[in-house]
């Protein structure tokens, strides 16, 4: 397992280039790993006539089988036994069975930590200045699994902590949104010298915002204040509301430019931080790939055109996440960007299908899933 | 936007004006009542300036997001046409009476409005909410219209501009923008209504039945499947206008084709019918255009999760599929050109579709002539309400929703003495 360690401690978090035999040989050792160790995961390869051993170059990774999340929502995949894992995290869908189950074992999460040890030093998240934290999402509870829920406790671990305030607390036995108390603490901090972090789905923060905007409430948040946003855009494909106006919409109730607004995205089945750089742009790590694909084909598209994220990484020993499919559509750039890194970068476009109109055929579905008489 | 009183109205006005129904309602029912022929006369101005071309700038759009094509647009405006509504009134309301028609010398029988109808529309971007309208106008209803969540208001578009044609019809057409969950302003809705009219899922119509009062009749349209049902005997024309079908819906109207049972026993033969009906669907797909990218990147998420799962034969290319599964459940399909095949010998028909009666609307055959009159009778006695041929979604004036004639539904017929 030496390549996969060395390549979660490269020093520069998208020394892309410079670290690309290692990320092969990281992946091939990852494969191998979870082929012998998983039999789901050997039948799919097997099936596919791929053989670990094949990967040389880093043309062999596209033929690496990617599941697609999916998969991961009816399967439990794992290479390790259940012991093992020190952490089960399920993605934020909402309906029970739409969940991927994902475990995550000692090793793995140290993996994890040298990335976002090196990814916050490199976009300067850590501070040393205590701190207000505001968490859009869920308060921690013991039956919480979700990984946006446990990302987001972790967070406020990113400087010394004043108070941590959630939008979506604990009350009577199930979780309640209460944007009013969000609203009426970020006032309050306002009125203070020290910095605000938020971290929160986009929707959430942009609701929040949206609220506060009609209440008539203008605030300028102390110097240092930073606005996290995570979890993806997909509430927002309906209301089409672009980046720029909610970077607006932030300046204008909160006083924060864009430059104080980072944005991350990962996922349960692809655990990889990927920062957005102050031209708000998310590089490829060091440590991940990411391929686009013809959705008719699932072949490798060329950069710049439009195609299925399928995302690669050797970060799992637990579980076989090494080339993931996901339910987005984007497009990667390989071209110069403002901030000075020389990785490619990848621009999620939206989420696949028509979320928005719900369709006669589809509403029977849901009629047909319950019990025949 | 509301509409009362046949104008356009702010929201926050709608307390008060559905507050003021109460007695309102009695005053417009005391009156003459509605003659159909003017109601007929505005829908088919009305239908007329739609083809011509005047509201393609709303229509469009909505068309747009749900993914279906101008044609679809121009059959639905043809249901509001003079032609189309005359024929399905004279077609719904057959034996009804027509006037006062004597029973016995001294016992007259006739035919009137059911009083206030509430439309619960269903979340689709179509027109039927406001053909669910004209429907309880053509049977003499005032009309109370809660919109869809996430309405594009076309809805209150398409009857203010009904109410411009016809300044009469304004007293019988209020529509209100009331999320479901304000229980207390439903069930005021609800309290004024002779007859409740859900379009929507089983979730909908239960919503509807705990608003009711016990003395108020539910009527229900929910949301349906439909698919065809195939011999290996069918001819390349038959399975290309199923194609072509699929192709043009995108597979997301009731009507649409989710998949096909083949009648057989065989997995060989099925395996045959399926790369026989794959290439023909693959041949159509590339001769109209493909799907968005959007559709065929969800699809195809789909299609490989299911090579993956390895349970079933998976073809698929160009972005469309064909799925043969082992079991004989019917199910909603990936949508956007996939389709799945099953084995239902004719003598399984009716075991395996009968469960599923509520949620069966049309089948489309492809067989040979010999074998229609018998595979029809089986799928009708299974719960099938529309026997047609491949172009499932090209419905014709005066088809009836579901099995049942609506008109009927929205009347009821008196006895009076002369």
């Amino acid at each position: 397992m030496d390549s996969i360690k060395k390549l979660f401690r490269s020093r520069h978090p998208y020394a892309v280039a410079e670290s690309e035999a290692l990320f092969v040989k990281a992946m091939k050792e990852n494969v191998a790993w979870h082929y012998q160790r998983c039999p789901d995961y050997k039948r799919i390869l097997d099936q596919a006539g791929f053989a670990p051993e094949s990967i040389e170059t880093s043309a062999d990774l596209a033929k690496i089988p990617p599941l697609p999340t999916l998969y991961f929502k009816h399967h439990y995949l794992a290479s390790l036994p259940d012991s093992k894992m020190i952490l089960k995290a399920t993605s934020s869908g909402t309906s029970g069975h739409n969940q991927s189950r994902i475990g995550y074992d000692f090793y793995t999460l140290m993996r994890g930590w040298a990335m976002v040890r090196r990814t916050f030093r490199y976009h300067h998240i850590w501070r040393l200045r205590p701190t207000h934290f505001v968490i859009f999402g869920y308060e921690p509870h013991k039956g919480n699994d979700k990984g946006i829920a446990k990302t987001a406790w972790g967070f406020t671990f990113s400087a010394p902590a004043l108070s941590k305030d959630y939008a979506i607390r604990w009350k009577d036995g199930s979780y309640q949104v209460d944007l009013a108390n969000i609203e009426k603490k970020l006032i309050h901090y306002a009125k203070g010298r020290h910095p605000i972090r938020s971290l929160g789905f986009p929707a959430y923060t942009y609701f929040l915002l949206q609220q506060m905007k009609e209440h008539g409430i203008k605030v300028s948040l102390p110097k240092g204040s930073l606005l996290t946003l995570g979890g993806g855009w997909k509430e927002f494909y309906a209301q089409a509301v672009s980046k720029q106006v909610f970077y607006d919409l932030a300046y204008e109730v909160l006083g924060l430019k864009d430059t104080s607004i980072v944005e991350f995205f990962g996922a349960v089945e692809h655990p990889i931080l990927w920062t957005d750089c102050r031209a708000h742009h998310f590089h490829v790590p060091a440590y991940a790939r990411v391929i686009l694909r013809d959705p008719d084909t699932l072949m490798p598209v060329p950069d710049g055109q439009m195609g299925l994220i399928n995302l690669l990484t050797p970060m799992s020993r637990a579980c076989p996440l090494c080339s993931v499919m996901t339910d987005d559509l984007g497009i990667l750039h390989d071209e110069p960007c403002a901030c000075g890194l020389s990785s490619p970068y990848l621009e999620i476009v939206g989420r696949v299908g028509i979320e928005d109109i719900k369709t006669c055929a589809a509403g029977a579905e849901d009629l047909l899933k319950e019990p025949k008489k | 936007m509301i509409l009362a009183h046949g104008k356009i109205i702010e929201e926050s006005r709608q307390g008060e004006i559905i507050a003021a129904l109460k007695d309102e309602i009695p005053l417009i029912l005391a009156q003459e009542g509605l003659n159909p022929e003017l109601v007929i006369a505005a829908c088919d101005r009305l239908s007329l300036r739609a083809q011509a071309g005047e509201f393609d700038a709303v229509a469009k759009p909505l068309l747009e997001m749900a993914h279906l094509p101008y044609e679809a647009y121009l059959s639905y405006a043809r249901m509001f046409s003079g032609e189309g509504l005359r024929k399905k009134m004279s077609l719904e309301l057959a034996g009804y009476p027509l006037g006062l028609e004597e029973v016995t010398p001294h016992l007259f029988r006739k035919r009137v409005a059911l009083g206030v109808l509430l439309h619960i529309a269903a979340g689709n971007v179509d027109v039927l909410p406001a053909y669910s309208v004209i429907e309880g106008l053509l049977a003499g209803n005032i009309n109370l219209l809660k919109l869809p969540t996430g309405d594009k208001g076309l809805s209150v578009k398409l009857l203010s501009e009904l109410i411009a044609e016809e300044p009469r019809l304004a007293d019988y057409i209020y529509v209100f923008d009331v999320p479901s969950a304000e229980i207390e302003t439903m069930k005021a809705l609800a309290r004024y209504a002779n007859a409740i009219v859900v379009w929507g899922g089983d979730a909908a119509v239960k919503g509807v039945r705990e608003l009711a009062e016990p003395n108020t009749k539910i009527i229900e349209w929910g949301h349906k499947l439909s698919f065809a049902y195939a011999t290996s005997q069918a001819t390349d024309e038959q399975l290309k206008r199923l194609a072509e079908d699929i192709c043009r819906t995108n597979q997301v109207m009731c009507s649409s084709c989710q998949g096909i049972y083949l009648d057989t026993e065989s997995d060989e033969e099925t395996n045959l019918f399926a790369e026989r009906f794959f290439e023909i669907l693959r041949q159509k797909n590339l001769e109209m255009g493909k799907a968005s990218l959007g559709m065929r990147a969800k699809a195809a998420l789909n299609v490989d999760n299911e090579k993956l799962e390895g349970k079933s034969l998976v073809l698929s290319s160009d972005g469309v599929s064909v799925i043969v599964y082992p079991d004989e459940a019917l199910t909603l399909s990936f949508l956007f050109r996939n389709v799945w095949i099953r084995k239902l010998p004719e003598q399984r028909i009716i075991p395996i579709l009968r469960p599923y009666r509520g949620y069966l609307q049309s089948c489309a055959l492809c067989c040979e002539e010999g074998k229609a009159q018998d595979l029809s009778n089986s799928l009708i006695k299974a719960g099938i309400c529309r026997i047609c041929d491949g172009g499932m979604s090209s419905f014709t004036e005066g088809e009836s929703h579901d099995g049942t004639y609506p008109l009927k539904d929205y009347s009821r017929i008196v006895d009076c003495l002369k």
